[in-house]
């Protein structure tokens, strides 16, 4: 079922809707109107009616046809609702549950490195998707803010945040990896893993320099550590 | 209860109830058992952390912990190591510029308790209006000029200032001379005092006139301190001392005097700082080592009378000032060291650095060197100490300084020994006095020791506490020498390469000497042989750097024996063509060897090469060489020729008749 709102589509477009999900069902011709099984009595209005079949209600898979109708609704019921509401049983002039069948979202972007013609190198960070997290991946960010009874994880994210920014912004394209952060006891330890662009005793002045600035920012001891690569260590080619 | 009181002090637990344990006459042992309830122990809030310190010694293997521990990023000399650690004391200062420039971004506290430390500085002053008030804020953020003029405007308008703040006042003028302390004062480290320090300590052998001409500010007359000092309506004890502590630190010994005497005029007492500055100025002063000395001893004659009781820094003084009289102060230094004995005050480790430097002042010891340092050690076994002078941390240096002079590899021990009691691993002073001591110490123990004990150290000191210098490396050398060890070279190489000692050409040239002199059984020749392959691709990449290649001739002499030895003939023979590039002169021994060599591989058109280099070189040994090749190596006749020419034309040079007729003779044949 797609998920755009019918009562929002002209009408020649809903028909045409419901002709792609309909399976067995004929197309009514505008200005019949052919009762359901379950509606003997005749309806209380002469509106058009389009039937096709589709799925369940209560969001089950489409398995067995279920008749719906799809009309005006009366103005005397839920004057807020637009002009053409799907709705399941025209007996009952009150209640009209509404659905709305809408086209699907995208896809799940995140932290996906998109597959490309091959040629692109990815970091074994990278080439795991988030739902790799506790298997093949672990976490980039370590505290017990997600643990039961304890609080205050937001902040710790809002400080993770400004901690990445700050230190790929003072370490400029030398990081070969994201940053690994483990909070200890009042401590944060800030893990990178850099290349070896800039002279030893550069990285020492930027080390310090990082240290007493997200301490005195933090009001808590940070220590950053570092490991130097040559390059960074390519997982695989996608 | 109390039964089982008893028992667990006597050490065996028992864990059944203390009541079937109680004998039947328990009432008449009650009053023989007495309990004692100690007293609770409180214990200091890190002690649990210094308990599972102590678990835990030095890992030899690993770096000093400042350092970040990665290969790029662990140095590799001792220039190295200040520079990183610099480096981040600069980003640090860096950081804190920052953070004082903007200090709205760090103010939010959210530390429980409050860290005052990591809050930003204020060093403005913050209030505008001329009053007490603000010449207050302006002497605690040490700001000499505005507090001076803060004082002028107050003073012109009329109010009076009060006592303690013209004395605050007075106490910053003096301690910084009437100057601004210095631009990158509160980034400072300890770092400029200490070459100020160590600027004084050469200068106690230099004469005394260039001692002023290093050190910080001098005393200009008539200066704000005096001004201000004449205009106060009232002074009090502590304004004199001031005056006079700050004259004698800014040399004016004199005027620092003049007061004392104005001091003693006002009926006023000294206290003992001020009589410490004073017995400086004494010293200070342009007189004979007698009078001075007689000078001091009045001050502290002046001192007991005024009951003035003195502490550890009136004796430091003293023996510092003794320390500049040379001979004449060995006497002088004894008496106040059994005086200070006798007022129970205990002596710290300046104390005895004074009396070393005193005793044994000059390098090496002439007519009978004083035994001082053995009762000096003798005394300090075991002892611990805590900072409570600034010189403290120089007793340990000049103590290995003495023992290396004196070759005493025992007493080295037994300072090494006070070095690593308790806390004293603190008194080993900064990276260069630290460098110092261990260098002196290597190199006592490389003479004197064991080589087993000796290679003992090296792995253990060497590079985790200190980087060797070339010498250290080269005694060691020597050492392995004597030992008859020199399995180990190739291994020292590798080690010394890692410390930035590739291009350094002596202790190449002991290493290649060391390994071409004698034979050796042949693994041991491969694995030399390696090592002068390794020394050689050093000389090349150096040339590739310079213009002018130079390499010396005792290297390539022994490259290419060891070449020759191991059975690399090729490369040796390669060697022997860089001789003429280099413009060396091959040694005979040399010939000799690579003759030896051609013989057993028996092909005379090496040997007649060889004897074509000597004779390009000239060597007198062409001859012998010549003769040599006659008579082993079966040659035809064309080269016997080509023999007799080479000959012909190096006994042409030599001028000798001899060999003239013997080119003769084989011309004829």
């Amino acid at each position: 079922m797609r998920g755009v709102r019918l009562r929002d589509l002209g009408e020649a477009e809903a028909r045409q809707v419901g002709a792609r999900a309909g399976t067995e069902q004929a197309l009514e011709p505008q200005g019949a109107c052919r009762p359901t099984a379950a509606a003997s009595q005749p309806l209380p209005h002469q509106e058009q009616r389009l039937r096709f079949s589709v799925g369940k209600l209560c969001g089950s898979r489409v398995s067995e046809p279920v008749h719906w109708y799809f009309k005006k609704a009366p103005p005397w019921c839920s004057p807020g609702l637009g002009p053409w509401v799907l709705c399941w049983s025209h007996v009952l002039p009150c209640a009209w549950r509404a659905l709305h069948i809408s086209a699907m979202c995208a896809k799940n972007r995140v932290a996906r490195v998109r597959v490309g013609k091959g040629d692109k190198p990815v970091i074994y960070e990278e080439a795991h998707v988030p739902h790799h997290i506790a298997h093949p991946k672990s976490w980039l960010s370590l505290h017990t803010g997600n643990l039961d009874g304890q609080d205050h994880a937001a902040e710790r994210t809002v400080e993770d945040v400004l901690l990445r920014k700050f230190v790929l912004g003072t370490f400029p394209g030398c990081l070969a990896d994201q940053l690994v952060l483990q909070r200890r006891a009042s401590q944060v330890e800030v893990c990178a893993l850099v290349l070896r662009q800039l002279p030893a005793h550069k990285l020492y002045f930027l080390v310090g320099y990082s240290e007493a600035l997200l301490s005195h920012f933090h009001k808590c001891p940070v220590r950053v550590h570092l490991q130097t690569v040559p390059s960074k260590a390519v997982c695989k080619h996608i | 209860m109390r039964m089982r009181l008893v028992a667990a002090r006597s050490g065996t637990p028992r864990f059944y109830s203390g009541s079937a344990t109680l004998p039947k006459g328990e009432g008449a042992d009650v009053t023989g058992i007495e309990v004692v309830i100690p007293k609770r122990k409180t214990w200091d809030k890190v002690a649990v952390l210094q308990a599972l310190a102590s678990t835990v010694n030095r890992d030899t293997t690993a770096a000093p912990y400042a350092f970040q521990d990665d290969p790029y990023l662990i140095p590799t000399s001792s220039v190295e190591s200040r520079s990183f650690l610099l480096a981040k004391k600069s980003g640090e200062n860096a950081a804190k510029f920052i953070i004082n420039l903007h200090p709205k971004y760090f103010q939010k506290d959210i530390a429980e308790p409050h860290i005052p430390c990591l809050m930003p500085e204020c060093f403005e002053p913050q209030i505008e209006d001329i009053s007490e008030a603000a010449l207050q804020e302006r002497i605690k953020l040490k700001k000499v000029k505005a507090s001076v003029d803060m004082f002028d405007q107050l003073l012109q308008a009329g109010t009076t200032v009060s006592l303690e703040t013209t004395n605050s006042l007075l106490d910053l003028l003096c301690y910084y001379g009437d100057q601004e302390p210095p631009a990158d004062y509160h980034f400072q480290q300890s770092e400029k005092s200490e070459e100020l320090e160590e600027a004084s300590e050469e200068n106690t052998e230099k004469p005394k006139k260039k001692a002023g001409q290093q050190l910080g500010a001098t005393w200009r007359a008539k200066n704000n301190a005096e001004r201000i000092f004449a205009l106060m309506p009232e002074k009090n004890a502590h304004s004199y001392y001031t005056m006079i502590r700050g004259m004698v630190k800014h040399r004016a010994p004199v005027q620092a005097l003049n007061l004392y005497t104005e001091l003693l005029n006002n009926r006023l007492h000294a206290d003992v700082y001020t009589f410490n500055s004073l017995i400086e100025a004494t010293a200070m002063m342009n007189e004979k080592y007698e009078e001075k000395w007689n000078n001091m001893l009045e001050l502290l004659k002046q001192m007991a009378m005024q009951k003035v009781k003195p502490n550890l820094q009136t004796f430091n003084t003293i023996l510092k000032c003794l320390r500049r009289f040379y001979a004449f102060g060995k006497l002088p230094a004894l008496q106040t060291l059994r005086e200070m004995k006798a007022l129970g005050i205990e002596p710290s480790l300046a104390t005895y650095h004074y009396i070393i430097q005193l005793f044994y002042q000059h390098e090496s010891p002439s007519k009978g060197s004083s035994l001082v340092i053995y009762d000096i050690m003798n005394e300090l076994m075991g002892k611990k100490f805590s900072p409570q002078d600034p010189d403290d941390d120089m007793f340990f240096q000049s103590a290995m300084r003495v023992c290396s002079s004196l070759k005493d590899l025992e007493l080295a021990y037994q300072v090494h020994g006070l070095l690593n009691t308790g806390d004293n691993w603190k008194f080993i002073g900064p990276s260069h006095r630290r460098n110092f001591y261990y260098s002196k110490f290597f190199s006592l123990l490389c003479l004197m020791e064991q080589i087993d004990i000796t290679l003992k150290w090296y792995k253990d000191l060497i590079p985790s506490v200190f980087f060797p210098h070339s010498q250290a490396l080269i005694d060691l050398l020597r050492a392995l020498d004597v030992a008859n060890r020199l399995e180990v070279i190739p291994q020292i190489w590798k080690d010394s390469k890692e410390y930035g000692h590739t291009f350094r050409s002596n202790l190449k040239e002991e290493i290649l000497m060391l390994m071409a002199r004698d034979q050796h059984p042949p693994e041991l020749q491969v694995a030399f042989a390696d090592c002068a392959a390794d020394i050689k691709s050093t000389y090349e990449s150096q040339d590739a750097r310079q213009t002018a290649p130079d390499w010396p001739a005792g290297s390539l002499n022994c490259i290419a024996v060891l070449f020759l030895r191991a059975g690399r003939a090729q490369e040796a023979w390669k060697m022997l063509g860089l001789f003429k590039k280099h413009n060396k002169i091959p040694r005979n021994e040399l010939l000799n060897e690579f003759m030896d060599n051609a013989k057993a591989s028996n092909s005379p058109a090496q040997a007649i090469e060889i004897v074509r280099l000597a004779s390009a070189f000239s060597l007198p040994v062409c001859e012998g060489l010549a003769q040599r090749v006659m008579t082993d190596f079966a040659i035809s006749q064309e080269q016997k020729e080509a023999l007799g020419h080479l000959t012909a034309s190096a006994s042409d040079s030599d001028s000798d008749s001899s060999s003239d007729s013997d080119g003769d003779i084989n011309e004829g044949k």
